[in-house]
């Protein structure tokens, strides 16, 4: 074996699990973005949280935040779908684009923004109802209650979450009653249940055991093809494991954002480095 | 280093830190077996409090009990005759026996000793046919002689005190209440084979039966001198017809009705207003064709007949307006006792009680409101000569077919207590039809006390019902706002402001709803109902025009803060409702809408009603309902709501079918929590109810609760009276329902807390 045609890699087993093949190969400017950020700056209160993010989302590839505690990646995700509008003291400048508009424009209906951009967050939240109950939830929200439409849709979900054969059987029992790594799989069932095009997952594997952790990678790869997928992780394994592309962040601001490969193997930036070989972090 | 390290662990270890460590171990045994006991000890007040309730009620519901306590013959001249009439007193000492010779002999209960033998002044060959039937609380009695002639006795048993104050006894004594003068009530001479008497407001009336039943009626209005004590009577003859053989004749205390027992077991009811005229009525068959009746009396206060037959039954018989509005003789309660005639009937003096004794000797104790059978007993072989009843019916006197004499004590305290008394529907005297009524003393001892707690089971929940339907809404659509809507710097403030509300005493509110609302309401009704239908509709109204404001006014005001808009929005249709109240009333109801609610509407209007009820305890229940809700919906776990808002929910959405259904027991809870604290509550339903326990759910009458019954009427029951007992009966009710009320809330929140902890 030659070692010196391996990639640096820095002790870490990036694994082989979800990556293209010539994930090597991929390059940000060849892609179609589908959010755009602007110069987009964040102030909780007074202080600001983000700062002046520039940076361009490819379409349906899987993109990791990484960065230390409070960088600002988790944050940056609930922008995203304007989750932040919900925490006291927020303001924002700068402009968040998806498909072309500006999400943060007063005209936007931010319901249905939230629709087209669905988000997983850290800890498992099933709604205290049935598994059917949940999937068909955003659903019904829209309106839809046809019993066949709704069917169709929950077997979809579940199906497409990798999660259809273990509840198949209990679709009418309290989506309480499952495991965490289950329930966090119901949950993406139930995101993208209302066809988003963009999934935030942020951290979604955190609280889970490691096989847990594992079916939820392997199911952010099946999902790629059809959503884009943004990620944030703590783990820089996980991140190297699922992701296309990778940005760091560190307070507040985007450091380098690449593929994953060479932001691992070989990063451009001092701050990269040292977080990912551990300096800090 | 290493120097710091030992000292720390010379430290760690030395004599005052393990006694430290003891005391720690001390304090935390104290503390655990401290806390044990407080909590013991309220489960075991508690407890205390409900076995108290149940020690007191208890009674009710105990069986009577009756004992023979003497069993003698008399002797010498006081055994001599046959007994018409025996006559007891209250305390139970001495008793008189009427015999056919015209003697009336005192002898001591205890053991039969005479206390004196006494002639009554009758003529050499007049003999005594007939005693009326001893009216309770009168102790006159109507002899009525071989000649056509009646004479009144009257009997009075004072107890004796010595000059030291010492008891001596009981004194019996004999007087003639018209002097040895006796009436000429058949003018024929005929002897009378019935006579009874009833007092009425100026005088008394006597009727007699005599040869092949032939009734005869004389009716006395008696003057009494003021200055010289004497009694001046002026008969007024009066004739009912001789249309049947007739047996007995009763009339009513205000002598307008005549009732005449036929000796075919039907009877004639005559009107006898005006006596030279008597009017019949109507005739009806007391007892089934094949049976006879046995006995008649009227039961305590003149107003209903006990009809005792030959089957061993006793028949209550009432006049009551049937359906076509008209008085009739009607049947309202049937007594059993065995298969034998029933050969006679005792009514007590002072409840609605009654003995009945058959042929056979055997003997049953009743209570007619409560169609209660306390006592049901062999006690003779066969049928009595006579029979009495001491006037606190704690001694029954019966003479055996063979002339001995038996005395039973007779422990029977509450006879009125059935679970058909309290709970059901009773006809009571004077009734059209039967009732729930709870009415428990009136101004006469033969008053029927009415016992019914149902009306006051129902006041409690309409009570309860009215404060609900204000407090309910108002306080959940509050308590959602409030978690999930406003500013938490103005949940701040706004939420401990209601929670303060709770501290007002009630009896300001009951006092303000009673001396304020209640006048107010009555003048602004038209105002009231504006309000009730303005007041959310306005509110609607400014929510629609304030989101069609251009964004530069509406992003003035932050999100969370747009509760302070309503102030003078809230304001403003209050005050436009009541002024309006004037005109309105004056637009549709003829400028007086009681009127227009009685006339129109047929709905009576009570000046303290349930809408102040409502208002006032609504008022009091809100903070509690609200904090409960409050703290519930607040409690839903915020990664719900985010996540259904990352769906694509709106936050109405959300609301609605998130938080609400997660914090549903949570809110279940506090509703019940409200509706224990509104069913227990006292100075308000007290001070605004008018305290009136009427039996419907209108919203212009009041109510009467449980709890404002035993705050009004404990001080007026005589301790360990049924009324007494009965109200200790309704604490437990209460009690009861409190506690069930409380207990299903505890019981949802516990399941709550075990189905979202998975949360």
């Amino acid at each position: 074996m030659n070692t010196s045609a391996q990639p640096r890699t820095h002790g870490m087993n990036m694994g082989d699990l979800n990556r293209d093949a010539a994930s090597a190969e991929l390059s940000l400017s060849q892609e179609t973005p589908c959010i755009s950020t602007r110069d987009m700056s964040l102030y909780y209160g007074e202080s600001k949280a983000l700062k002046n993010i520039t940076m361009d989302i490819p379409k349906n590839r899987v993109t990791a935040f990484i960065g230390p505690s409070g960088c600002g990646k988790s944050t940056l995700l609930r922008s995203f779908n304007r989750m932040n509008d919900l925490i006291d003291g927020v303001s924002i400048t700068g402009e968040v684009n998806i498909d072309g508009q500006n999400i943060y424009d007063r005209r936007v209906d931010v319901a249905d923004l939230r629709r087209r951009v669905g988000m997983v967050f850290q800890k498992p939240n099933p709604f205290p109802k049935s598994i059917y109950e949940n999937v068909a939830y955003g659903l019904r929200i829209q309106g839809i209650n046809n019993r066949r439409i709704l069917d169709e849709a929950v077997e979809w979900a579940l199906k497409s979450a990798a999660i259809w054969d273990e509840t198949k059987d209990r679709l009418h029992e309290s989506a309480l009653g499952m495991s965490g790594g289950q329930q966090q799989r119901l949950v993406i069932a139930r995101t993208i249940a209302v066809k988003p095009e963009i999934l935030l997952l942020d951290e979604p594997a955190s609280a889970l055991d490691p096989i847990s952790t594992l079916k939820i990678e392997e199911l952010i790869h099946d999902l790629k093809d059809r959503f884009s997928i943004v990620i944030v992780t703590h783990n820089m394994q996980q991140a190297a494991r699922v992701s296309d592309y990778t940005a760091f962040m560190y307070l507040g601001e985007l450091i380098e954002y690449d593929n994953t490969d060479t932001l691992f193997t070989n990063p451009s930036k001092k701050q990269t480095e040292d977080y990912i070989t551990g300096r800090y972090g | 280093m290493k120097t710091a390290s030992s000292t720390l662990e010379r430290e760690l270890n030395s004599p005052k830190t393990q006694r430290r460590r003891k005391y720690r171990h001390l304090g935390d045994g104290l503390t655990r077996y401290g806390i044990a006991t407080g909590g013991i000890g309220v489960i075991v007040a508690i407890s205390l409090i409900f076995f108290y309730l149940l020690y007191e009620v208890f009674p009710l519901f105990q069986d009577a009990e009756i004992e023979e306590s003497n069993h003698y013959s008399l002797q010498g001249e006081a055994a001599e005759g046959r007994t018409l009439r025996l006559v007891a007193e209250e305390q139970n000492e001495v008793f008189a026996r009427i015999t056919d010779s015209g003697q009336v002999h005192f002898i001591q209960v205890a053991d039969g000793q005479s206390l004196g033998s006494h002639s009554l002044p009758l003529g050499a060959d007049q003999t005594i046919t007939s005693v009326s039937p001893g009216l309770p609380g009168d102790d006159i009695l109507a002899l009525g002689l071989n000649d056509g002639r009646v004479l009144l006795v009257e009997f009075s048993f004072g107890v004796e005190f010595d000059a030291q104050g010492e008891r001596i006894g009981v004194r019996p004594e004999m007087t003639f209440p018209l002097g040895d003068e006796t009436l000429i009530l058949d003018p024929e001479g005929r002897p009378l084979q019935d006579v009874s008497r009833q007092v009425g407001r100026n005088g008394f009336i006597l009727g007699g039966i005599v040869d092949q039943g032939e009734p005869l009626v004389l009716k006395l209005a008696t003057r009494t001198n003021m200055i010289t004590g004497q009694t001046q009577v002026t008969p007024q003859p009066a004739q009912l017809p001789a249309r049947h053989a007739y047996q007995q004749l009763l009339f009513s205390e205000d002598h307008i009705y005549t009732y005449a027992v036929r000796t075919d077991g039907w009877m004639d009811v005559y009107n006898t207003r005006r006596l030279r005229e008597p009017e019949l009525m109507q005739q009806v068959r007391l007892v089934p064709d094949t049976q006879e009746v046995t006995a008649v009396r009227f039961q305590l206060g003149s107003d209903s007949l006990l009809i005792g037959d030959s089957q061993g039954r006793i028949t209550q018989w009432m006049l009551a307006r049937n359906s076509d509005g008209e008085r009739e003789l009607t049947a309202i309660r049937r007594l059993e006792l065995g298969d034998h005639p029933i050969a006679a009937i005792e009514p007590e003096h002072r409840r609605k009680g009654l003995v009945a004794v058959d042929t056979q000797g055997r003997v049953g104790i009743y209570n007619t409101t409560a169609e209660n059978k306390v006592i049901d007993a062999q006690l003779l072989e066969a049928a009595p000569q006579a029979v009495a009843i001491s006037p606190r019916a704690s001694m029954l006197l019966l003479q055996a077919a063979d002339g001995s004499f038996v005395t039973f004590d007779v422990d029977n305290p509450h006879p009125e207590a059935s679970a058909k008394a309290l709970w059901g529907k009773v006809w009571y005297e004077g009734y059209d039809q039967p009732e729930y009524i709870w009415q428990s003393s009136g101004a006469s001892n033969d008053y029927e006390p009415k016992f019914s707690i149902t009306p006051l089971a129902l006041g409690t929940l309409k009570a309860a019902f009215y404060a609900m339907l204000l407090s309910v809404p108002l306080a959940i659509c509050g308590a959602m706002y409030t978690a999930y809507f406003m500013a938490p710097a103005v949940r701040k403030k706004v939420k401990p402001v209601i929670e303060l509300m709770e501290a007002l005493p009630t009896v300001i509110l009951g006092f303000f709803a009673g001396l304020f609302l209640a006048p107010f309401f009555e003048l602004h009704l038209p105002g009231i109902f504006a309000l009730l239908v303005l007041m959310p509709l306005g509110l609607l109204a400014f929510g629609y025009a304030w989101s069609q404001l251009p964004d530069r006014i509406r992003f003035l005001v932050p999100d969370g803060w747009h509760v302070l808009l309503l102030f003078p929005v809230v304001m403003l249709i209050g005050w436009f409702s009541f002024a309006a109240s004037q005109p309105l009333e004056v637009f549709f109801f003829d400028g007086d809408i009681r009127n227009w609610l009685t006339n129109d509407l047929g709905i009576t209007y009570d000046q303290r009603n349930s809408i102040v009820v409502g208002f006032a305890m609504g008022f009091a229940v809100i903070p509690t309902i609200y904090s409960i809700a409050e703290d519930a919906l607040f409690g839903v776990p915020k990664s719900l709501s985010h996540g259904s808002l990352a769906l694509g929910a709106t936050a109405w959405q959300t609301l609605v079918r998130v938080i609400l259904p997660t914090a549903s027991p949570g809110i279940f809870s506090a509703v019940m929590i409200g509706m224990g604290r509104a069913v227990g509550e006292t100075m308000i339903v007290l001070m605004a109810t008018g305290n009136t326990p009427i039996m419907n759910f209108n919203i212009f009458e009041g109510m009467r609760t449980l709890a404002a019954n035993i705050a009004v009427e404990m001080g007026e029951s005589a301790v360990d009276s049924s009324h007494y007992r009965i109200l200790f009966l309704a604490a437990l009710v209460l009690f009861g329902f409190t506690f069930v009320v409380n207990t299903l809330a505890e019981l949802v929140r516990q399941r709550l807390r075990k189905k979202y902890s998975t949360l």
